[in-house]
């Protein structure tokens, strides 16, 4: 099958799986106690009667029956338009663009920070296992994933504002307010991907082939970056894109904390307001992305590792 | 070579020594409990650590140390009975579309990139209306997202495996399917995608508790890890010790659940 | 181009950590990168040195945190007129004061004949752009609010006429609207120069001390001095409003000294602040933000009157230290309308009542009635201490053999509170808008009330219809205080606590509307740094 044919492909599996997700999420947050103008008008604490809510759900054409109104939005997606806010009746799609901007330049930053500090330490630790760096590492890394992310980011928060004082608690969207939340991030995810680096290397140390190559004197350090990193690498890219996923789908309690104005506030709020329209935007983009990103992987994976083209 | 086999062995028995430990204190909280776990005190608010409350109270008064032990037995059980069914269902599906491919690999990995895409929230107050609430309710909604992550890695290792000699060979020995996977592709692939498993460890802890306002969770007043983290989390700078028990808890579990993991896999390997 | 600028931020920030991670693991061939990386931290270091050094002189701005923020800043839309007077930039006809009574604001006086009133403007309120606010763009304000917003849309069906250029009279028909002086106090029902407002969701012009200077959608909110303020002068040059929602930054930024006040403290970090009293001036009143739970009629009376005989709300406030009192009345115990008696907690005099009601106490100690135990469903929320509430409650009726099961529901309204499946249901909802009781009585007591659990009242009844058409505020209070004890009487709500509107200052800053009790209020002329 030559590339363009898989592209083809994967974009009629793509619209496919659009339109059933964005169906799915519709009748889900239907089916969902509350609608969005019981919460809007409810949001401050005070009881609304019975007919202001029925009328401003008449406005909102809320009353119509759900297919309809599904049918509409989905004819409005086709022509580029994602309809406006049931919350507060702005245009969706250039909010839902800014909160994934925002949300990937602090993804991007963040797998950054962990990739370079798990593959060398995951490196190191599978070629020294059972060493003293292997369970310090190990501890770290144990920790990282055990704390919760507002912890983490509370700790940090404290440690550098406060005791340091280097950054400012109230940072703007810039590189002040971008390091903690970034590192918060990264933290946690450092943790898993140096434990799983770590056994996608011992697993491959452990193979055949390596004991060939020692065997016939191929000097270590080119085993460990020619053939070991290079082989386990596919699978390292299966992780990784399945963090990145969840990545761009925002840390809501990450964003609050910094106050950093990106996709996952974005979209708890939606939720939390019954906004439909926002939250099947939203659902909207994840898919696309995590088609996307699957299919690089598996594009990498096929160019990396040619045996397991079939 | 022998004699670190039975180094190891004795590593092993050690771990599971650990890991029986911390089921049995699970199990037994009742008794060990120096206080009733839910017992509330307005006089005893945030009380730092002492002989009679080892780990302090919390800000309603009760004994931190008697709800560390009494959460134990639900976030383990709830815990690992995720980790483990997702585990399992992941890694079947992920072997099955690594080794037949085609169209069932099509479809299973878009469900996967369905399940993924949908935001947790949303999953979780769909499950909630429908199951009405619980521990159980807060598992499926974890569930439902968690077993893609295993799928994925599995299939991953299974392409690269799956034309290797051996494999070759056990076709040519008239080997079905579903023998191979079993008996061939799964011994090889286990160790890396139950890695990942044991790392999830603590973030589905957290999670678990992560959903307890929409009533997917454990019913309250009932203690359990990941709700005292969160709730410690209001008063941190007043009572950091509702916060840290907890999660020393939590990091010991996963310490040892990783350590008999990594020192079972080591062994296995030594064959 | 700004995007261009985030990302190369991230890989300075990931520079900055590879260094960091270099020099604790001490690591081997990084050493360029650690140089970059501290030149990195110390430009941090010094602009944020500099943004708080900034802070400390020159221009008086007052930096506070909102836990809210809006796409819009229309007056008269949904509920965002709170946050247009929060800011300071919007005024409405009356204010509500400290005491819960309604006073002149840009209105002198509001006097009724019949179901007619008569609205008198004071002299020269103009807005910030100078024009003069008459009673003909009152009228247009009133009926825009009526259009943008079903919540007034009653505007719509009064008559509404411009008698001279400050004079409105309002005829409501043949509905007499006794509190026409409180609902014009609404902060949704704000003055905009409608003529002249270009663009009425990011700056709409108003009368208030103070008019936007940036507004940022769901973001920070940066208002400055309104040179023209028809009130006189203004205490301070600006404010902003930076959108923090979560308790930890803003008690960690009120630490670091970046912020100046804010309020809906929580009661943890109150007691944070609170040891330090030289260093923070807490100020907490009684608020307008009822907890109370209500009692499904289907219960037995004398279980009922258990129940509540039983919870001790007290107690409660004990574990809510700071952040809310004991309620004495759904109302805030300084008005007129709070007096009305609560029995005391007497738990052998509930236990006999169950004894009564046929109930024998069980092995287990819970009573039990033909096999069957008492047990009662608590449905709650998890938001506004609910959760706490509900869970020492269940301990509480434990004690004299009451069960409880406790449900938690992510919306109440669309679940317990619609269905009414409970016995107990907990809620809370602010009890008082606007300085009369009429609100909360209507919402609770009336008939069809999702917020009652099928109490009803002959008399009750006839005492509510009382209250719709008189306009004299003493009286108003005394049918209220006997409308809320008939239902205390017949044991239709347990009333618990009412939230402490709480602020936080630094020594020097006042005005932040710390004495209101409401939470629409916050800078006005007034405010000091």
């Amino acid at each position: 099958m030559n590339v363009k044919k898989q592209i083809l492909k994967k974009i009629i599996e793509l619209i496919i799986l659009l339109v059933v997700l964005s169906f799915l999420t519709f009748m889900l947050m239907y089916l969902a106690p509350g609608d969005p103008v019981e919460k809007k008008l409810s949001a401050q604490g005070t009881a609304i009667s019975q007919e202001v809510l029925e009328a401003e759900r008449e406005r909102l054409g809320l009353n119509r029956p759900v297919l309809v109104r599904y049918a509409e939005w989905f004819a409005g997606v086709l022509h580029g338009d994602f309809g406006v806010s049931m919350t507060d009746e702005m245009p969706v799609g250039p909010r839902l663009a800014a909160g994934l901007s925002n949300t990937m330049v602090l993804a991007l930053s963040s797998l950054i920070v962990a990739l370079i500090v798990s593959i060398p330490l995951g490196i190191l630790s599978a070629v020294k296992q059972n060493s003293i760096l292997d369970h310090i590492v190990k501890l770290l890394s144990f920790i990282g994933n055990a704390l919760p992310n507002f912890l983490i980011s509370v700790l940090m928060m404290y440690l550098f504002c406060i005791v340091f004082r280097v950054f400012p608690v109230v940072a703007n969207n810039s590189f002040n307010g971008l390091f903690l939340p970034a590192i918060s991030l990264a933290i946690p995810m450092a943790g898993r991907f140096t434990r799983q680096i770590r056994a996608e290397i011992i697993s491959q140390l452990d193979s055949d082939y390596v004991t060939g190559l020692r065997t016939r004197g191929v000097k270590e350090k080119d085993v460990l970056l020619r053939n070991v990193f290079h082989n386990a690498s596919p699978h390292i890219f299966t992780i990784i894109a399945l963090q990145i996923g969840t990545l761009m789908g925002g840390s809501v309690i990450i964003e609050n904390i910094f106050r950093w104005p990106g996709i996952g506030r974005l979209v708890m709020e939606a939720i939390n307001g019954r906004d439909y329209t926002t939250i099947s935007g939203f659902v909207l983009i994840m898919g696309t992305i995590y088609v996307v990103i699957n299919f690089l992987s598996d594009l990498l994976q096929q160019s990396m590792d040619p045996r397991s083209i079939s | 070579m022998s004699k670190r086999k039975k180094r190891q062995k004795i590593k092993i028995i050690i771990a599971t020594i650990f890991a029986l430990i911390v089921v049995v204190v699970g199990a037994l909280a009742n008794f060990i409990a120096p206080h009733d776990p839910n017992a509330t005190n307005a006089m005893l608010m945030r009380k730092a650590p002492s002989a009679e409350y080892l780990f302090g109270t919390d800000n309603m008064g009760r004994c931190v140390l008697s709800r560390v032990l009494d959460g134990a037995r639900i976030t383990l059980a709830s815990t690992f009975l995720l980790v483990a069914i997702s585990f399992l269902v992941g890694i079947i599906i992920g072997m099955l579309c690594g080794y037949y491919g085609g169209i069932v690999d099509t479809i299973l990995m878009r469900i996967a990139d369905l399940m993924l895409a949908f935001p947790q929230m949303v999953v979780a107050i769909a499950v909630a209306g429908i199951l009405g609430g619980g521990i159980f309710g807060a598992m499926i909604a974890l569930g439902i997202t968690m077993w893609t992550g295993f799928a994925r890695l599995a299939r991953s290792h299974t392409l690269s495996i799956k034309n290797e000699p051996y494999i070759t060979a056990a076709k040519l020995n008239g080997k079905n399917g579903m023998q191979i996977i079993f008996g061939h592709i799964f011994p090889n692939i286990v160790e890396n995608v139950l890695v990942n498993a044991l790392t999830q460890i603590g973030t589905t802890m957290i999670g678990l508790a992560g959903l307890s306002f929409l009533g997917l969770g454990v019913t309250a007043p009932q203690a359990e890890w990941g709700s005292m983290i969160s709730e410690g989390r209001a008063y941190l700078q007043l009572a950091p010790w509702v916060v840290i028990f907890p999660a020393i808890a939590i990091i010991i579990t996963i310490i040892i659940f990783n350590y008999l993991g990594d020192v079972v896999m080591e062994y296995r390997r030594m064959d | 181009m700004k995007l261009s600028k985030k990302v190369l931020a991230a890989f300075m920030a990931a520079g900055m950590i590879f260094g960091m991670a270099a020099c604790g693991g001490g690591g081997t061939s990084t050493g360029s990168s650690a140089a970059g990386s501290s030149a990195a931290g110390s430009s941090a270091a010094g602009s944020a040195a500099a943004g708080s050094s900034a802070a400390g002189s020159g221009d008086k701005i007052l930096k506070a945190a909102a836990s809210f923020a809006y796409a819009s800043l229309d007056v008269h839309k949904e509920s965002y007129g709170w946050y247009t007077s929060i800011y300071g930039v919007s005024e409405s006809l009356f204010k509500v004061d400290d005491n819960s009574k309604v006073v002149s604001c840009l209105a002198k006086d509001a006097v009724a004949e019949g179901n007619k009133w008569t609205i008198t403007l004071n002299d020269g309120v103009a807005f910030s752009n100078g024009n003069k606010l008459t009673a003909e763009i009152v009228i247009k304000n009133l009926k825009r609010a009526a259009e943008v917003n079903k919540k007034y849309a009653k505007y719509a069906d009064y008559k509404m006429e411009a008698k001279d250029e400050k004079t409105v009279v309002i005829d409501t028909g043949d509905k007499p609207v006794p509190t026409m002086k409180n609902d014009l106090a609404d902060v949704t029902l704000g003055m905009i120069d409608i003529d002249n407002t270009k663009d009425f969701d990011n700056n709409p012009i108003c009368t208030g001390p103070f008019v936007i200077k940036e507004f940022k959608p769901k973001g920070d909110v940066t208002v400055a001095k309104n040179e023209k303020y028809w009130g006189g002068s203004v205490a301070l040059d600006g404010a902003v409003f930076y959108y923090m929602q979560e308790d930890d930054p803003k008690l960690l930024a009120m630490q670091s000294g970046e912020l100046d006040c804010y309020n809906s403290v929580s009661a943890d970090a109150m007691a944070v602040y609170q040891k330090e009293p030289d260093k923070y001036k807490v100020v907490s009143i009684q608020g307008s933000r009822l907890q109370f739970y209500i009692l499904n009629q289907k219960l037995d009376a004398k279980v009922r009157e258990a129940i509540n005989l039983t919870v001790d709300k007290d107690a409660m406030a004990e574990f809510l230290k700071g952040s809310v009192s004991p309620a004495t009345s759904p109302f805030a115990s300084t008005t007129a309308y709070s007096k009305v008696n609560i029995p005391k907690v007497d738990t052998a005099k509930a236990k006999s009542l169950i004894e009564e009601a046929g109930y024998k106490l069980g092995s287990d100690g819970i009573y039990e009635k033909g096999g069957q135990k008492l047990k009662l469903k608590v449905c709650y929320y998890a938001a506004r201490s609910l959760d706490k509430l509900a869970v020492l409650m269940q301990e509480q009726l434990k004690a004299i053999g009451i069960d409880c099961e406790l449900k938690v529901e992510e919306d109440a309204d669309a679940t317990y509170i619609k269905t009414k499946d409970y016995d107990i249901a907990w809620y809370c909802m602010i009890s008082d808008k606007t300085g009369d009781p009429q609100y909360f009585i209507d919402t609770t007591l009336a008939k069809d009330s999702n917020y009652n659990g099928g109490f009803t009242n002959a008399e009750m009844d006839k005492l509510i219809e009382e209250l719709h058409s008189e306009t004299d505020s003493a009286k108003r209070a005394e049918l209220a205080n006997k409308i809320i004890q008939i239902a205390i009487d017949g044991n239709a709500f347990g009333y618990t606590g009412i939230f402490n509107h709480t602020t936080v200052l630094k020594p020097g800053v006042s005005g932040f509307a710390e004495n209101s009790p409401y939470d629409f209020y916050g800078i006005d002329a007034k405010t000091t740094k």
